[in-house]
């Protein structure tokens, strides 16, 4: 407010939309831009798959099986003589579509859950809790296994289930967090005001629990690429051919003393993609939050 | 002003907060925050509610405006029951009594800019949108001694009077007409507490508004207020105009908190009276009198009998057996 110098660039700022002022803060973030970088490659990998494999990523041909990376196959082929890069990109679709969609159902069921569950409290917050009390008492795996089991094998399903099994995860985090940012003063100010309960949630106490929540999502989605690598390994996720990370690891673990490659790139490409969430979820973070926008 | 209506009657109000524990949540015993306090507020008066930390002031504010639900009593807002009225009733009777915060820091939202926190009112009570809006929310920022363009920025950018300044034009963009000002500017720095009495005081004048002030520093009621309640323990123990209060403090208790306000003159001898002892736990009063434990005058009848509120001269009333005069006090033998 004193100095003019400043007073001028903040007028600028003043036109800036909400959108791109975390944009541009995104862009300051050295982190976040590399993990931005990271899914954008893997992005193009998984829209533009069949144009960039160099060989179909089912087509076998035994007589080159376990081969080591080489011009011609530039990661080496598996046990069937498949293209380990061109399965890679394949599989790149798969594990981007199971993250980000088993993510969304926890996301779309937990949040509501646990806001509504830590906001009004009383009976309805004590029902909510043991029930969750239950899906959490089995680990994350098995209660996927379980949906598996009941909706059938395959990828859809692994999707769901593992976004089922994510719920509790999400229901107790936002209680958490909604039973704290609903003692502030603003929420009472809101209240004074005459500001009703589902706005209150929605404009007060849900921007303010966001930090915990993203951070959750991008740790969310590797676990989730990482259960329906088990799951695939068990038989029920991925069905072969169909190239999914987890499925290749768990696969070319059997070959890991004679061609390693099957395990070093599926790996290197989970971490790499779990990576960059983690990496981008904590840059928006960030940048979400008004107060550590404007401190550089 | 006693002429008119009073614009806020309050008849024994009670908020007791129970006490729980075990596996069955077992009710133990309650908390008296507000123990049967009766007040009433005139239309364009400032009426401060003053008394130390934990005596109940602030539960009895917010009860008042029914943040708080209470255990007994009625509260009538120009002569509507508030405890009884509807969830739609409520929120249209919210445009006429407001709430300032003590706290600057945690009352704004630190994910909305200062026009979206002021404004988000208007638009949830259908009284402006858009441009209109803006217009509103711009105007009673540069009211309550802000900028127009502060409006797109975040909290976070102010300071701590600042802050406050944007607590109050939140308060006041409704154009209520009763305030309830939970001590708002005992969390602010010495050199800003002034400008924002001032403000306030400013404000009251131009708006004509009415306030429940609740405050524990004395020197800054003597500016703000025209009538004074003094509660100890959840209880209103005196209740007087300004001046009478500080000129003539009848309740002992009173007479301790102003001999605890410190003078400018430093060669003017005082006489200070210390208190002995800690504030009772209002989760277990003292029967009797609740400052009888504390009292330089309290006799044995103090400690069995609750003295009421009786009015001592014209508007200025006090609950004390000693102050009143009561026979039976005087029979009885000094207490301890």
């Amino acid at each position: 407010m004193s100095e003019p110098v400043s007073t001028c660039r903040r007028e600028e700022l003043k036109r800036d939309t909400e959108f791109r002022q975390v944009l541009m803060h995104l862009r300051r973030n050295r982190g976040a831009m590399v993990g931005l970088i990271v899914l954008a490659v893997f992005l193009i990998c998984a829209v533009f798959a069949p144009l960039l494999a160099p060989y179909d990523p089912t087509d076998s041909n035994l007589g080159r099986a376990l081969e080591k990376p080489s011009a011609e196959h530039i990661l080496g082929t598996d046990e069937l003589g498949r293209d380990s890069f061109s399965r890679i990109l394949f599989g790149s679709r798969i594990s981007l579509a199971i993250g980000l969609i088993s993510v969304s159902i926890g996301l779309v069921v937990g949040v509501p859950l646990g806001a509504l569950s830590g906001f009004y409290g009383g009976k309805f917050d004590l029902f909510m809790q043991r029930l969750i009390d239950i899906l959490i008492a089995f680990p994350g795996i098995l209660l996927a296994i379980v949906v598996v089991t009941i909706l059938g094998v395959g990828v859809e399903n692994v999707m769901i289930a593992v976004g089922v099994a994510s719920i509790p995860i999400y229901t107790r985090l936002v209680r958490g967090s909604v039973l704290s940012v609903k003692e502030e003063g603003y929420v009472a100010a809101a209240r004074a005001l005459g500001i009703g309960n589902t706005r209150i949630i929605i404009r007060h106490i849900l921007p303010n629990c966001l930090g915990p929540i993203i951070v959750q999502s991008t740790f969310q989605i590797a676990t989730a690429i990482l259960w329906a690598a088990g799951l695939g390994f068990l038989g029920l996720g991925a069905q072969p051919p169909n190239p999914e990370w987890g499925a290749m690891l768990s696969k070319g673990r059997e070959y890991i003393r004679v061609a390693h490659h099957l395990t070093t790139y599926p790996g290197l490409a989970i971490l790499l993609m779990v990576l960059g969430f983690n990496l981008v979820g904590d840059g928006l973070r960030d940048a979400l939050d008004p107060k550590f926008r404007k401190s550089r | 002003m006693n002429e008119h209506e009073p614009m806020l009657r309050v008849e024994g109000l009670k908020k007791y907060y129970p006490v729980k524990a075990g596996v069955f949540s077992r009710v133990l015993s309650y908390v008296r925050a507000v123990d049967d306090v009766s007040l009433e507020i005139f239309p364009g008066e400032v009426y401060a509610l003053v008394g130390e930390s934990g005596c109940g002031k602030t539960t009895a504010g917010h009860t008042i405006l029914r943040m708080l639900h209470p255990t007994a009593g009625q509260v009538y807002f120009q002569g509507q029951d508030i405890l009884s009225l509807d969830r739609a009733a409520l929120r249209e009777m919210r445009r006429e009594m407001q709430l300032i915060f003590q706290d600057p820091y945690s009352s704004l939202n630190p994910r909305m800019t200062v026009g979206e926190a002021i404004g988000e009112a208007l638009e949830v009570h259908g009284i402006a949108r858009g441009a209109a809006r803006r217009e509103k929310v711009e105007h009673i920022l540069e009211v309550c001694g802000l900028a127009s363009y502060h409006y797109r920025r975040y909290p976070h950018e102010f300071s701590g009077g600042q802050r406050q300044r944007i607590g109050i034009a939140r308060a006041l963009v409704l154009e209520p007409r009763f305030i309830v000002a939970d001590e708002p500017i005992s969390a602010l720095d010495v050199s800003i507490q002034s400008q924002i009495v001032n403000l306030l005081k400013k404000l009251q004048k131009q708006f004509g508004l009415t306030f429940l002030f609740i405050s524990h520093d004395l020197s800054v009621v003597k500016h703000m207020a025209d009538r004074i309640g003094v509660m100890y323990l959840g209880s209103l123990v005196e209740e007087s105009f300004k001046n009478e209060f500080y000129s003539n403090p009848l309740h002992p208790y009173s007479q301790a908190l102003l001999s605890a306000v410190p003078v400018m003159d430093p060669f003017r001898k005082k006489e200070r009276i210390i208190l002995k002892g800690d504030v009772p736990s209002p989760a277990n009063p003292p029967g009797g009198c609740n400052f009888h434990t504390r009292c330089q005058y309290a006799r044995t009848f103090c400690s069995s009998e609750k003295p009421v509120l009786k009015e001592f001269s014209r508007g200025h009333q006090v609950a004390c057996h000693m102050v009143l005069d009561e026979p039976d006090y005087e029979r009885s033998t000094p207490f301890g």
